[in-house]
């Protein structure tokens, strides 16, 4: 309620006279050094690119630095927006793009062992592999739990595997769509599905592999 | 081979993208096959991860089309002064060699009549044959054609015709 509000404040004064302006006008605006039209695409697409950008980061802070890296490139890359598709999928094209090339530039992590594992994700992989979801736990807690293990054993996977497997895997996006938003061919990004999700079965087969010894033992 | 099969299945599409029949087909065959019930398990939760994982999501803050804007012009101003680098860098040679050039003519203005050599009034004088010495000392060398005292006389004064007039 107060973040939106003072959202209202800090971007009412900025872009409020461009509000009813179409995208393709906007970009012509902000081409032209309009400050304020460019204020408005900002506040128009940020809840989109911020989507985008936190299927590949969780932290808020790497979030926020994703998406004004995206929005500065796009500003400079405005004159390549000829309105010939929504400016909404121009923008998340640039997202993509940045996001996985700043995916590239991190360290990967090495492979993830079941020593590695907080206590409530060992007790979550337990839960899932006897085939029923813990009822000690609030469903909050276990979606947050979920996505904890999911970040990890991601982060040992390379950014092409991760970038298609949250795509089409995660937010069950078909491969056309896929294949627009990375500039992959389709043959491409249904290779790389197939090979990603091999990675991320065997390296899940692992964790759970060590789930099972420890269970005898704990029991 | 058939094990190969149900897991190229898992494999090839994403988990919840299988049919009622080919799940009963997986379940099947992994009843009896170890390495495909791993495989199973190992897909099964892998997809939910994925699920778990793709519904976070993180929402803009408040400020955060202030910051964009901030960040531009900041981006905006280094460009500018990195625009005006690379301008003196390109003009630089230039300017550098323009300045050395004067340097080098104010150099040759103010010293170098210092740092030639005294050279004696004679030997200039026979350098510059019209000089004024020249001239007061070559008075035998008048040829003919130099007018007479009585023309020059004539020509200030003037001829008694004149005067008479």
């Amino acid at each position: 309620m107060i973040e939106s509000a003072a959202r209202k404040i800090s971007g009412a004064h900025l872009s409020g006279q461009h509000e009813q302006a179409s995208d393709l006008e906007l970009a012509r605006r902000a081409r032209g050094g309009d400050e304020s039209a460019f204020a408005e695409i900002v506040r128009r697409y940020s809840p989109r690119v911020f989507r985008v950008a936190s299927r590949f980061f969780r932290r808020r802070e790497q979030v926020e630095e994703a998406a004004q890296e995206v929005f500065l490139k796009a500003f400079t890359e405005l004159d390549s927006y000829e309105g010939r598709g929504s400016l909404e999928g121009w923008l998340t094209r640039i997202t993509t793009r940045t996001c996985l090339n700043l995916l590239r530039s991190m360290k990967r992590r090495p492979e993830l062992v079941i020593s590695e594992l907080a206590e409530n994700e060992s007790t979550w992989l337990d839960a899932h592999l006897a085939g029923a979801a813990t009822e000690r736990h609030e469903a909050a807690e276990r979606s947050l739990v979920a996505a904890d293990l999911a970040d990890r054993v991601l982060a040992t996977m390379s950014p092409d595997d991760r970038l298609v497997l949250t795509l089409i895997d995660g937010v069950e996006a078909s491969v056309k769509e896929a294949a627009e938003v990375t500039g992959w061919s389709e043959a491409k990004v249904k290779v790389q599905a197939f090979r990603a999700r091999r990675r991320m079965r065997e390296a899940l087969e692992k964790l759970l592999a060590g789930t099972r010894k420890r269970r005898p033992q704990e029991t | 081979m058939k094990d190969e099969h149900i897991i190229n299945m898992l494999e090839s599409a994403p988990f919840a993208s299988l049919t009622e029949r080919e799940l009963v087909v997986v379940t099947a065959h992994c009843a009896a096959c170890a390495t495909c019930q791993r495989a199973y398990e190992a897909a099964r939760i892998s997809a939910l991860l994925l699920k778990e994982r793709a519904s976070e999501r993180v929402e803009p803050s408040p400020f955060f089309q202030t910051r964009i804007l901030a960040a531009l012009r900041e981006r905006q101003a280094a460009n500018e002064a990195w625009s005006f680098v690379r301008l003196w860098k390109s003009a630089g040679a230039l300017v550098s060699s323009m300045a050395a050039l004067v340097a080098l003519l104010a150099g040759l203005t103010f010293l170098a009549p210092t740092t030639q050599p005294a050279m004696p009034q004679t030997v200039a004088s026979v350098s510059t044959p019209y000089s004024a010495e020249d001239v007061v000392l070559s008075q035998d060398d008048l040829s003919t054609e130099q007018m007479t005292d009585g023309q020059v006389l004539t020509t200030i004064y003037g001829t008694d015709d004149d005067q008479t007039r």
